[in-house]
């Protein structure tokens, strides 16, 4: 396109303390267009939008806005060269109304509170948004608050409007509205990025889809030119290759390990379901895979077996044994493993040595205790013990968690919780950001306990590794299981639809 | 702390005094006999306590900056039951018991703002720090009703007989059993912290809450214990501040015990070891501090800037290290980036 566009942005780059969030991120931002930024959680979306709306400062590269190079250091930079950005989380003042917010820090001195009232108002008319502006802000519920946020970025003659997962928190009229709106605006010239991991929307929104994986751009392309199937593998990854399972005796007479019955974690303040009606059983021997694009539910559902969050609804068993009630500590003690997808947080506790992260689920039993102390031999000894069964690359039971890689970390939740976890293993993205010979390692220990006669639940968004390991696959698409299948049953363009959000019905007909 | 230091010799230069023959009369004079030399620990002794309580909560990642009220809530609670006892019951009783109601007391004091913090999710910083003033304003209140002296005179109470004051342990000094008491209580936290499951559980949940929090660790628990017993060590230390050292109770007394004892905790990077080098150190800064304004025509207000600036160092040492922690792990990921 010969226009120039009104961002663009140049080989940016953004570290963290300790992860790249961007690499060489360059792209451009055209005028009357819907730009729908695709990526999975922590691909890096949210983090380059944050640069152009100087809440981060890049460590590489360049801003360019209207074809001339600029340094936006803070929002209220930003704002003068015409971009805006709704957060996820709002930005509004509770106590305040409607007007008083979006004026807010564009008035000086005594001001005419009724004269705004009436330009809110028009503007609010004149976007066909039904919202009050003498209300007080927590009065509102979300949806209507989410259109004060984009009022405001109106009000301020916003040419760039950014918005982070808006749909994340409306009902489906309530996208509706949005989506609405959103073309309405591009059509008048000014430019939209809408950030998401939502297949759908991108479909229904977007002029142009730049799609994200691992802080990098991966794609950039017109939707016209596109379809779901090329837009999720490219948002999940690599292609699949060959299959490495071989099928044993399906374990349909064994015993249920893990039962869940209509699961439902409900936000209490949204009224909204993260994971909903969520029924399955995993059997003695089996491994039940749980596929999906991130941010499904996925999170939900291990806070619910973890016992890190309360069910809303429904009953999980473990062992024919209904343990909805009872807390994590309980849980480890019954024989409930769990491997979380973020080590670093939910696994270790990395400033922690290899012994200590060892004894942290077991700071409760007796028999690690001698006296009123802890048995620090009896520790050493075990910790040494499974330094050497898994090949741990460690300095000893005494190395700071931290000082190890990421796949040698993941090789000491997996000895912590294989142990743990005698009748029931929940693994969350077991291999995430590690290399093959790591990932491998990981593959064969889960299909170990699988032989062990465990019960294993298997979440993961590569579908490779799905297919991979799993007996049974269901496919969980916002917070809900669209279906649950024989590993043979399904293909990769199948189990892409259903990942994208296609009935089962739906994808019979399109084979 | 050596920069703290150093800026306290500038500002020596200022005061138009030779900062190296001040500095000289500040150690030197320590050692001059050994009375001085015995009144560093007897300084320290406080500091120990008030340190431990810092540094047990910091443990956890909490913040308790309180330590100077649940000290003076101690230390009424001794006085009281001491005055209260004293007549009553044989001395070394008296002792014991005083010593566990302080524990109680200052423990309820402390671990309230636990409870707090678990259940109402509180700040605890300001919680405890205003805490503070409540229970200096319980000391003043009873110092003027209750506690008052029999004579009626200053707000202060009478003295306590000889028979409740915590031994001598080096006849002709003031040093008393109460440092004993600290040392024993530094070594005591150390093996609760890393040899306990429960300290192991204060430090996992301090470290790393959520990775805890799924081990099955309820931290609300947590912070209630953990401020329970650091609100009792700051007790504590308020009891052998009084039973040791004072032998009774004046309006105001030591009202930098809970600031210094965060200093020297930060100092000690939160070890009880390290507490007890860092508090005997300040103990000498102190002491020689005064001499040093007795002799060398400073006025004696300068140890205090003295202290001050020392602490202040080394409060910003502790986030100029992390900063440059963090700056190294980014230039390593650049490197392994580009590499």
């Amino acid at each position: 396109m010969s226009e120039t566009p009104f961002v663009e942005l140049r080989n940016i780059s953004k570290y963290f303390a300790k992860v790249v969030a961007n690499q060489d991120v360059s792209l451009e931002i055209r005028k009357g267009e819907v730009l729908a930024l695709l990526g999975e959680n922590g691909a890096g979306k949210s983090t380059i939008m944050k640069v152009l709306y100087g809440l981060y400062r890049a460590d590489e590269g360049q801003i360019l806005v209207d074809g001339e190079v600029q340094t936006i250091h803070s929002p209220k930079d930003a704002m003068q060269l015409g971009i805006a950005m709704i957060q996820q989380h709002f930005a509004l003042v509770q106590a305040h109304t409607v007007t008083e917010n979006i004026i807010l820090g564009l008035v000086r001195g005594r001001y005419d509170l009724r004269h705004y009232d009436r330009v809110v108002a028009d503007l609010a008319a004149q976007h066909g948004f039904d919202v009050d502006p003498t209300a007080v802000v927590s009065d509102l519920p979300v949806g209507i608050q989410q259109k004060v946020e984009i009022l405001k970025a109106l009000y301020q003659n916003a040419q760039l409007l950014i918005m982070d997962e808006p749909t994340a928190v409306l009902t489906p009229q309530e996208s509706a509205v949005l989506m609405n709106f959103v073309q309405q605006n591009t059509r008048a010239g000014k430019a939209v990025v809408f950030i998401t991991h939502k297949l759908r929307e991108v479909m229904e929104v977007a002029d142009r889809i730049v799609v994200m994986r691992g802080g990098r751009v991966v794609g950039d392309l017109p939707k016209r030119e596109t379809d779901e199937l090329e837009l999720s593998k490219l948002m999940v990854g690599r292609e699949i290759h060959e299959r490495t399972y071989v099928e044993d005796k399906l374990p349909d007479h064994q015993a249920v390990g893990l039962e869940l019955q209509n699961v439902s974690i409900r936000d209490p303040k949204e009224d909204v379901y993260h994971i909903r009606d969520i029924s399955l059983q995993v059997h003695e021997g089996e491994i039940l895979g749980i596929a999906g694009v991130s941010g499904n539910g996925q999170d939900a559902l291990c806070d619910a077996l973890s016992g890190y969050r309360r069910l809303s609804e429904g009953k999980i068993l473990l062992n024919g044994q209904d343990i909805s009630n009872t807390d994590a500590r309980e849980r480890i003690r019954l024989g409930l493993g769990y491997v979380p997808s973020d080590r670093q947080r939910f696994g270790l506790i990395t400033p922690m040595k290899l012994t200590e992260n060892m004894f942290l689920k077991r700071s409760y039993e007796r028999v690690w205790r001698r006296r009123a102390l802890i048995d620090q031999k009896r520790l050493d000894a075990y910790t040494a013990e499974k330094i050497r069964a898994y090949d741990i690359k460690a300095t000893g039971p005494d190395a700071v968690a931290r000082s190890l890689s990421g796949g040698n970390q993941q090789k000491v939740v997996l000895a912590r919780e294989v142990d743990l976890g005698s009748k029931v293993i929940v693994f969350d993205q077991p291999t995430r950001g590690l290399d093959l010979g790591a990932m491998d390692n990981i593959h064969r220990t889960i299909l170990n306990e699988k032989r062990q006669g465990k019960a294993i639940l298997l979440i993961s968004t590569e579908l490779s590794e799905i297919f991979g390991l799993s007996d049974r696959i269901a496919v969980i698409y916002r917070g809900e299981i669209v279906g649950i299948y024989r590993n043979h049953d399904l293909d990769t363009q199948k189990i892409g639809l259903l990942m994208a959000g296609y009935t089962p019905g739906a994808v019979s007909e399109t084979r | 702390m050596l920069l703290g230091l150093a800026v306290s010799a500038l500002m020596l230069l200022f005061l138009g005094e030779n900062p190296v023959t001040a500095m000289g009369t500040l150690f030197g004079s320590l050692f001059r006999d050994s009375y001085t030399f015995a009144d560093v620990f007897v300084k320290a002794t406080p500091l120990m306590f008030t340190a431990l309580a810092f540094a047990l909560t910091f443990q956890a990642n909490l913040f308790n900056i309180g330590a100077q009220g649940q000290f003076y809530i101690g230390a009424v609670t001794a006085v009281w039951l001491s005055l209260l006892l004293q007549d009553r019951v044989p001395g070394a009783l008296v002792l014991v018991i005083v010593g566990l109601a302080t524990i109680l007391t200052g423990g309820l004091w402390g671990g309230s703002i636990g409870w707090l913090k678990a259940r109402f999710n509180a700040n605890e910083f300001l919680v405890s720090m205003m805490s503070t003033y409540v229970a200096l304003n319980i000391m003043n209140y009873l110092l003027r009703t209750w506690l008052l002296e029999g004579k009626g005179e200053y707000p202060q109470t009478d003295p306590l007989e000889r028979v409740v004051w915590l031994p001598t342990i080096l006849p002709g000094t003031r040093l008393h059993g109460g440092f004993i008491l600290a040392l024993l209580a530094c070594i005591g936290i150390w093996v609760l912290l890393y040899k306990t499951p429960l300290g192991f559980r204060i430090r996992a949940v301090g470290q790393g809450r959520d990775a805890a929090a799924l081990a099955g660790i309820n931290y609300k628990t947590l912070y209630v214990a953990a401020f329970f017993i650091s609100g009792a060590l700051a007790a504590l230390g308020g009891f052998v501040e009084v039973n040791g050292a004072q032998h009774m109770l004046v309006q105001g007394f030591n009202p930098d015990v809970g600031a210094a004892g965060i200093g020297i905790a930060i100092l000690a990077n939160g070890n009880p070891i390290g507490i007890i080098f860092a508090s005997i150190l300040f103990g000498a800064l102190k002491v020689g501090g005064t001499i040093m304004g007795q002799l060398a025509g400073i006025p004696s207000s300068f140890t205090e800037v003295m202290l001050g600036s020392v602490m202040v160092f080394v409060i910003l040492g502790y986030f100029v290290r992390e900063k440059l922690d963090e700056r190294r792990e980014k230039a390593k990921l650049k490197k392994a980036v580009s590499a």
